[in-house]
């Protein structure tokens, strides 16, 4: 190893108050020149920024962690004192559970992975991120749809709009053929009203005191304003009820719904209460087939969330761990690949010239089926043959043996010269034309030669 | 021949009770449901086996006892549920349905299979063998299924409208969703059931010599009847939700409880016994 490792300098919002992150924050253009800017730094290989609102990250390739502390401090000084700083193992460990959402302020919440995936993307489309973070990131993805398939981390709802959404969805199902009514301007009722029209409610109804206020709205939620005389057809109307007015009392009583339920033949019908002091009066909630729950339902069940998912949580760093290791074994098998991805790649490209050879004498006497036969029969001749030394080899290069790739090479005719020092091995993006052949080459095959043909170019 | 052939049955149900239950526990085990639904398939096709092979031995008299009504009963809900399954995968129904299936089944284990003082004269009445007796349990059979989805839609609204979000809120299916199943399996269950009891009448009067005996048997049946009845008419009117999952299980309890009560103080009705 050349001394290059994977270095992350950080600060989140366990380390630093919104008043130091928001210093150092950036987005869209600004995120790429930084990105340049520190590409460009002395000993940096490879780089790549992450930032939220909750959290700004530096993950660079280099030699030492200092180009990413220096891309902190020169931004704001006082950033220096909320820095976090890891290096390899730990680095990649940070990462992972940053990617699965085991370091959010929200655990489980579903946009970290997209932002750390954006991040990714910006970090390829200017060339910062290249093999090593490439595979860093390739394998988080992996950990975190892991973790998210295999607990319950990212279970139930974790706001008030996402709860008001999940107890609609136990009462209704999805909602094509229902109606969502929005009464009063409150900010928490036009959130959830967006949130339940996604479950594909035919219409939103708003109605509000003032007209032009529930015109206002109703263009924002993408609904149709009513008039506030109306509200006792409306609740015969809609399924879901979301109120919130800054009416000191309430504003639905248990008399209207009683008539509402009538002419409504017994439908069910669902209030959210969203308004302090409320604005549904709670006796609504003993009658049949009517379901009404106020802000304090709507918290207690934020709170079991969270309370569920941190449980779930010890399982998730326990995949984090799983795939932690299996990361580490990777790259320490990888650095036996210049030789052996040489090795391979002669074994490979000898077996698809045959095969092609075969194949175009064989040329309309034989079925696809046949055709995929011969090709697959070749392949696996390649891989059996080559099985033992590539274990060998593996095992030589892991106990610290470095005379057994020099032998192989000798013996096979590899030229020594160009296997280079063993190094991180680029796997993603093969260089353009490397793989063109005129036979037809199985894909797989073609993959993986050139895969593995950019091997020792690190 | 025809027991051991059901305990195999048994078992295989067994086994995809295990499975619901554990896709029930844990939502994840997404495809322990679909080898849940495979087991009932395979438990379904051999418990016909066994059903065939009784019939055989016993020369269908084994119908006539609560053992052997039992027996049919438990097929038939694994029948509804297998359609349940097909019609459309709603979470946690095999959960419900197939310890169910366990428990009608488990009596019928250990009874003596066919019947002491051979064949009652009546089987000869095809109608009561091929009409009356099928339909009745398959009526029946959609009711204990109804039941179940009853059962998870009053656990369910316990929660969603007790606001006490505990294990049932996650696993168990949308409110409307369960209301839905459950009024079609009744109204499905109330037209077969309906043919049963009109097919009841008809091999009373050849049997008994009248339609109607105030029989304590016949006057259970019409009550389960009427309630249905009523429960399928009242949906159109709008009427659902708990009341309506209450009075579904309460019409099957009903019924099964008096097939037991009536079995266990044979006198009382003579229906099911030697008629002449």
């Amino acid at each position: 190893m050349s001394g290059l490792e994977v270095h992350l300098v950080g600060l989140s919002h366990r380390s630093a108050p919104i008043a130091v992150r928001e210093r150092v924050a950036f987005t869209g253009e600004a995120l790429r020149a930084a990105l340049e800017r520190l590409k460009l730094e002395d000993g940096v290989a490879e780089a790549m920024v992450l930032s939220t609102c909750n959290r700004v990250e530096v993950y660079v390739v280099a030699e030492s962690a200092e180009p990413a502390r220096r891309f902190f401090v020169d931004r704001a000084a006082e950033a220096a004192a909320h820095l976090y700083a890891h290096v390899g193992r730990e680095a990649a460990r940070h990462f992972f559970r940053v990617a699965a959402s085991l370091d959010s302020m929200v655990l489980g919440e579903p946009q970290i992975l997209g932002q750390v995936k954006e991040a990714y993307g910006v970090a390829s489309a200017v060339q910062a991120a290249g093999p090593a973070l490439s595979r860093l990131c390739n394998r988080a993805f992996a950990t975190a749809k892991r973790v998210r398939s295999e607990t319950r981390i990212a279970h139930g709802a974790g706001s008030v709009s996402q709860v008001a959404v999940e107890l609609v969805e136990k009462i209704f199902g999805q909602l094509q053929g229902r109606s969502i009514l929005l009464v009063g301007a409150g900010k928490m009722g036009a959130l959830s009203a967006k949130a339940l029209a996604a479950l594909g409610a035919d219409q939103v109804l708003v109605t509000n005191r003032s007209p032009e206020r529930a015109e206002e709205l109703a263009r924002r939620v993408g609904g149709s304003a009513r008039p506030w005389s109306s509200l006792a057809e409306l609740l015969v109307q809609a399924d879901v009820v979301l109120v919130s007015t800054s009416a000191p009392g309430y504003v639905i009583d248990v008399a209207q719904v009683v008539q509402a339920m009538k002419a409504r033949r017994q439908r069910s019908l669902c209030f959210i209460d969203l308004a302090v002091p409320r604005n549904v009066e709670p006796r609504c909630a003993d009658l049949p087939n009517v379901f009404a729950y106020d802000m304090d339902d709507l918290e207690k069940m934020v709170r079991a969330t969270h309370d569920a998912r941190a449980d779930e949580a010890l399982r998730a760093e326990a995949i984090v761990e799983a795939e932690l290791m299996a990361f580490h074994r990777e790259r320490e098998t990888r650095a036996a690949l210049p030789v052996l991805a040489r090795l391979r790649r002669q074994a490979e490209e000898i077996a698809s010239a045959e095969v092609g050879r075969t194949l175009e004498t064989l040329a309309g006497r034989i079925d696809e089926r046949s055709r995929r036969s011969i090709e697959a029969m070749a392949r696996a001749i390649v891989n059996k043959l080559l099985h033992g030394p590539t274990a060998r080899l593996k095992e030589a290069v892991a106990s610290g043996d470095r005379s057994l790739p020099g032998a192989a090479a000798a013996l096979f005719g590899i030229e020594t010269e160009e296997l280079g020092p063993a190094v991180e091995g680029g796997e993603r993006a093969p260089a353009p034309g490397e793989a063109i052949r005129s036979e037809p080459v199985p894909a797989v095959v073609e993959d993986r030669v050139a895969a593995l043909s950019q091997g020792g170019k690190g | 021949m025809s027991v051991l052939v059901l305990r195999v049955a048994t078992a295989l149900y067994a086994i995809a009770a295990g499975f619901y239950l554990a896709q029930f526990a844990r939502p994840v085990f997404r495809r322990a449901q679909v080898a849940g639904a495979a087991l009932v398939g395979a438990g379904f096709a051999i418990h016909a086996a066994a059903i065939g092979l009784a019939c055989r031995e016993f020369h269908g008299a084994e119908f006539f006892t609560m053992r052997g009504g039992f027996v049919l009963l438990a097929w038939l809900m694994a029948g509804g549920l297998l359609l349940v399954e097909g019609w459309r995968r709603i979470p946690a129904v095999g959960a419900f349905a197939t310890p169910l299936i366990l428990l009608v089944l488990l009596p019928a284990l250990f009874g003596a299979p066919g019947r002491i003082g051979g064949v009652p004269t009546v089987v000869q009445i095809g109608l009561l063998r091929l009409v009356h007796i099928p339909s009745a349990f398959l009526g029946l059979a959609f009711f204990a299924l109804a039941s179940g989805v009853a059962l998870m839609y009053l656990l369910q609204e316990r929660e969603v409208k007790g606001k006490h979000f505990g294990p049932f809120f996650t696993r168990l299916p949308a409110l409307a969703a369960l209301d839905r199943l459950n009024q079609r399996l009744v109204r499905l269950g109330f037209v077969i059931f309906t043919l049963a009891v009109v097919t009841g009448a008809a091999v009373a009067k050849v049997a008994w010599g009248s339609f109607w005996l105030w029989d304590p048997h016949q006057v259970v049946v019409l009550l389960v009847w009427i309630l249905y009845g009523t429960l399928v008419q009242l949906h159109h009117t709008g009427w659902h939700g708990r009341r309506y999952a209450l009075l579904t299980m309460v019409g099957f309890v009903l019924m099964i409880g008096s097939f037991v009560f009536f079995g266990a103080l044979p006198g009382l009705t003579r229906h099911g016994r030697d008629f002449q």
